[in-house]
């Protein structure tokens, strides 16, 4: 009696199982993440570790389609990717250099100060990718270390139903009644973009700018993506956000506006820099995905996404307001990275206090 | 009294059982532990006291610690009158369908809070949540009604999904009270609020206390609903201050240190908790034992009973069915933010989660298999240890016994932050940033539950039973298989099913331990809702919560078939 119980509840465990086991097999087996233990032993006919990894902090909207692109243009390559925010993984290449191996092989982030970093501690494989001359290059020091892959914008991301008047000047914030405690920004400890908006609205504005958002009742949300579904739904009315994140929920109906400060050179442009590890296993394939990233095929994905791509030969719908590429980069506000660099702690403590005070 | 260890043969066998066990226990609970209280108090080369010290002093460890305790104490009165009112309800007063609500009010023992606080952030958030917008629209109120990023806001959320803890101690205490006491203060002329108050209270204060203690444990340790309610508003707990400054620091010292120490706070307080515990059940279980079947007077409510009736179903609608509706009809919108018609409502999230999004589909492998592995392995060197310590007489059992006690007393978080001291590299093995170091660390946090189970139903077999079969010439080990294993299983399988379930929903431990591949469905939902996936993450977490009813109703099928 009791051995039958036992086996009962053992075949349903094991039916349990193997419905998520099918279901993880069923579907089209696109960038399998190499679950841990799962994935890894059902990735089957590819030898072990001939697989390129990405680490990316785009979200799957974009990074979705270009690995499925690339792959399509290179059949032989298993491509890998994982997609998280900037500074987790950082913290994960940071173990793994400690542990003495890194497990990626590219990365592409938002957060540049990172990649000066890297570059320092010399773990990024200098590689100047063949179509160089036709892309835009923000990064007056260039050498090949790392290439833009897309300048990112953020906008003030209004609720069309709170907020009618779209907002023209980055003071508007702070004087318009509508934004009165309901003006959000993402934690830049949690998100790369984040943390550069606020470096680079300091640079141009001071920390003034932060004392008077505090006034007005700004608020710290959590990632990139939170504060933008908090300002959806109505918690927030308005907040910094990242431009293809927002169009993609504005794609599926929320009721969100992208708007950007008309001021010159105000734009928050943050780019987005793809870089190789040095001593990757699979520096050729390595060197090929970043050559597909840049090209106009990859570029134009970028571009439909609803971000902005850094070629000027691609196509981008009007629907998703964006600026042109090179209008991106002449209006972007100016920093120099390198100085902004050694500031990053400083900048996140003293962005939390002004905004966090009670 | 055993006779094996007067046999050569099964000494070695004994003895293998004994350090076996001992390894198991020092390896996975007792060393990770000890990593911790070193590195709190070793700085480079020497003790330090001045040094942790300071850091207990800086602003943020010191309010860490405060909300900690705030939020702990109001949950735990709270939940203790909540659960203690509860329980007196249905035991013993004649309200109707006293055992459909029953089983109702220990529903939120399955539910995970932090999905909990989700649905009440969705329904509670000052300007957008839809009771306080409700409200706002229809009644002409100014602001919200509530506000539920808030200490109360987190407490409320902690009581609704703690309470069960006192709930269902309160009610065994009343079910096992002897009526006898009551019915003869009534005869010597006693009134209602006497017996009450000189009887009844005195006799369930130590369920009632002990009840509290679990809660409070359970809350000073707890992450998700902190997480989930109190960052955004600057309130953060112990295990939340951990989190986010080990994730922030990419593994630097200074914050493993910091955690460490905090952590070592956490264990101080648990050691108290759990003495002050013992102290009350042994001086209290006694009195409450009556043995005999009647059944306690009943109170009538008379015209109250209506009435009562309609407010512990108004209790469940509101904190059960509500939140969870609410999460599957934001995991069934197309974008957060739009309001619930039906062209806004559709499966798609359900469908793209199950089969299309990498992530989510890993989620629910890692945490199928880990769950199921942890409680494999668990399940059986749960019932080694117990054997060892219920059933075995041999020299060292009294570290066993002290060590089998560190589960219990060892909150997640800490659990956590010790297996990434143990096995990143320092020692030789390194496991971070694998599935692996995460198996471990649920093994260690979940050892209790198999003990007690295991320890349960072993204590039930009496040595009469073994020794009769090794008069009959059965050797030791066959006697273990034939006789004590047999006995054991529904000890085993209910050890099984309370690690397997717990681990499927598991927040506080794997949110230290997880990389980008090694998220487990708790992690996805919860970075998911920090990364604005929000209707993803509630998708998911509708799937988790069909999950855990189903694991819940095999459980309770199979557990009266056993007989557990």
């Amino acid at each position: 009696m009791r051995k039958k119980g036992i086996m009962l509840i053992m075949a349903v465990v094991m039916s349990l199982l193997t419905v998520v086991l099918s279901g993880c097999g069923g579907g089209p087996k696109q960038a399998s993440s190499g679950s841990g233990s799962g994935a890894g032993a059902s990735s089957g006919g590819a030898a072990g570790g001939n697989k390129l990894v990405i680490y990316t902090s785009m979200k799957e909207s974009l990074i979705g389609g270009i690995v499925e692109g690339f792959k399509k243009k290179n059949p032989g390559i298993e491509v890998d990717y994982q997609s998280a925010g900037a500074g987790k993984l950082m913290a994960k290449i940071a173990a793994e250099r400690q542990s003495g191996k890194i497990l990626a092989d590219v990365i592409w982030t938002s957060e540049v100060p990172d990649f000066y970093n890297m570059k320092n501690e010399k773990i990024l494989e200098p590689y100047t990718p063949s179509n160089i001359k036709e892309l835009l290059n923000p990064f007056d020091d260039y050498d090949g270390t790392f290439t833009a892959a897309r300048l990112g914008t953020l906008g003030v991301i209004i609720n069309t139903d709170k907020i009618k008047e779209d907002p023209t000047k980055w003071s508007d914030i702070y004087t318009k009644p509508e934004y009165k405690n309901g003006f959000g920004i993402a934690d830049p400890a949690l998100s790369g973009t984040s943390y550069m908006s606020v470096a680079l609205l300091q640079s141009k504005y001071g920390w003034e700018y932060f004392d008077k958002l505090h006034e007005a009742g700004a608020r710290i949300g959590k990632g990139s993506g939170q504060v933008i579904d908090d300002t959806s739904v109505g918690e927030l009315t308005a907040c910094l956000g990242v431009d293809y994140i927002t169009n993609s929920k504005i794609a599926k109906g929320a009721h969100l506006k992208l708007c950007y400060m008309t001021e010159p050179n105000a734009l928050l442009m943050v780019p987005s820099p793809v870089a190789i590890f040095k001593g990757t296993p699979h520096l050729d394939a390595a060197k090929k995905f970043v050559d597909y990233l840049l090209s106009a095929e990859a570029q134009q994905k970028v571009a439909d996404a609803g971000t902005v791509p850094v070629r000027t030969d691609v196509k981008q719908d009007p629907k998703h307001g964006l600026p042109k590429p090179e209008d991106a980069l002449k209006n972007g506000i100016k920093v120099k990275y390198t100085e902004i660099l050694p500031e990053k702690e400083n900048t996140i403590k003293k962005f939390t206090e002004i905004i966090g005070k009670k | 009294m055993s006779a094996q260890i007067k046999q050569k043969s099964s000494f070695g066998v004994a003895q293998i059982i004994l350090f076996l066990s001992i390894a198991i226990l020092v390896i996975v609970v007792a060393f990770p532990v000890l990593l911790i209280l070193f590195n709190a108090f070793w700085v480079e080369d020497h003790f330090d006291f001045a040094n942790t010290i300071s850091i207990l002093k800086q602003p943020a460890t010191y309010e860490a610690l405060m909300n900690s305790i705030i939020i702990a104490s109001m949950s735990t009165v709270g939940s203790t009158i909540v659960g203690t009112f509860f329980a007196w309800l249905v035991t013993r007063t004649d309200i109707p369908y006293h055992n459909f609500m029953k089983s109702m009010f220990l529903v939120p023992f399955m539910l995970p809070s932090f999905i909990g606080a989700i649905a009440w952030k969705m329904l509670l958030s000052p300007n957008a949540g839809l009771i306080n917008k409700f409200f706002m629209e229809n009644f002409g109120f100014d602001g919200p009604i509530f506000n539920i990023y808030s200490y109360y806001g987190i407490s409320a959320v902690e009581i609704m999904y703690l309470f069960p803890f006192v709930f269902i101690q309160v009610c065994g205490a009343l079910e096992r009270m002897d009526p006898t006491l009551e019915e003869s203060a009534r005869i010597s002329g006693a009134g209602l609020m006497t017996i009450t108050r000189k009887i009844t209270i005195p006799l369930v204060m130590p369920s009632i206390l002990s009840g509290a203690l679990l809660i409070m444990l359970y809350s000073m340790a707890h992450f998700g609903t902190v997480a989930v309610l109190g960052i955004e508003r600057g309130i953060y707990n112990i295990p939340v201050l951990i989190y986010e400054r080990i994730h922030q620091s990419g593994g630097s010292f200074d914050s493993i240190r910091l955690g460490a120490i905090l952590a070592t706070v956490l264990v101080i307080s648990a050691a108290i908790i759990i003495w002050a515990q013992r102290k009350i059940l042994s001086t209290g279980h006694y009195q409450i034992i009556g043995g005999k079947s009647f059944r306690p007077t009943q109170l009538k409510l008379r015209g109250l009973r209506i009435p009562m009736m309609l407010f512990c179903f108004a209790y469940i609608g509101f904190t059960i069915v509500l939140p969870t509706v609410i999460i599957f009809l934001v995991g069934g919108l197309s974008t957060y933010g739009l309001p619930f018609t039906p062209e806004n409502l559709s499966l798609d999230n359900y469908k793209f989660i199950l089969f299309d999004f990498d992530v989510t589909r890993d989620a629910i492998f890692n945490s199928v298999t880990l769950g199921f592995t942890a409680a494999v392995i668990t399940m059986f060197a749960g019932v080694m240890i117990s054997y060892v310590i219920v059933k075995m007489k041999v020299r060292g059992k009294g570290i066993l016994e002290f060590l089998g006690m560190l589960p219990f007393s060892v909150p997640g978080s800490v659990i956590a932050l010790g297996v990434i001291l143990a096995w990143s590299g320092q020692f030789g093995i390194n496991l971070y940033n694998t599935v692996w170091i995460i198996l471990v660390a649920y093994i260690a946090r979940y050892m209790a539950f198999s003990l007690k189970a295991n320890s349960a139903a072993l204590e039930q077999i009496h040595d009469s039973l073994v020794e009769a079969a090794r008069a009959c010439g059965a050797t030791m080990w066959q006697s273990l298989k034939d006789i004590v294993l047999p006995l054991v299983k529904p000890g085993m399988l209910a050890a099984f099913f309370l690690i397997f379930l717990p681990s499927l929903r598991e927040l506080t431990v794997s949110i230290m331990l997880y990389a980008p591949t090694t998220r487990t469905i708790g992690v996805a939902i919860y970075t998911l809702n920090e990364d604005g996936e929000t209707v993803i993450s509630c998708a998911l977490a509708g799937i988790a919560l069909i999950i855990i009813v189903l694991g819940q109703f095999v459980i309770n099928h199979f557990s009266k078939k056993a007989g557990v």
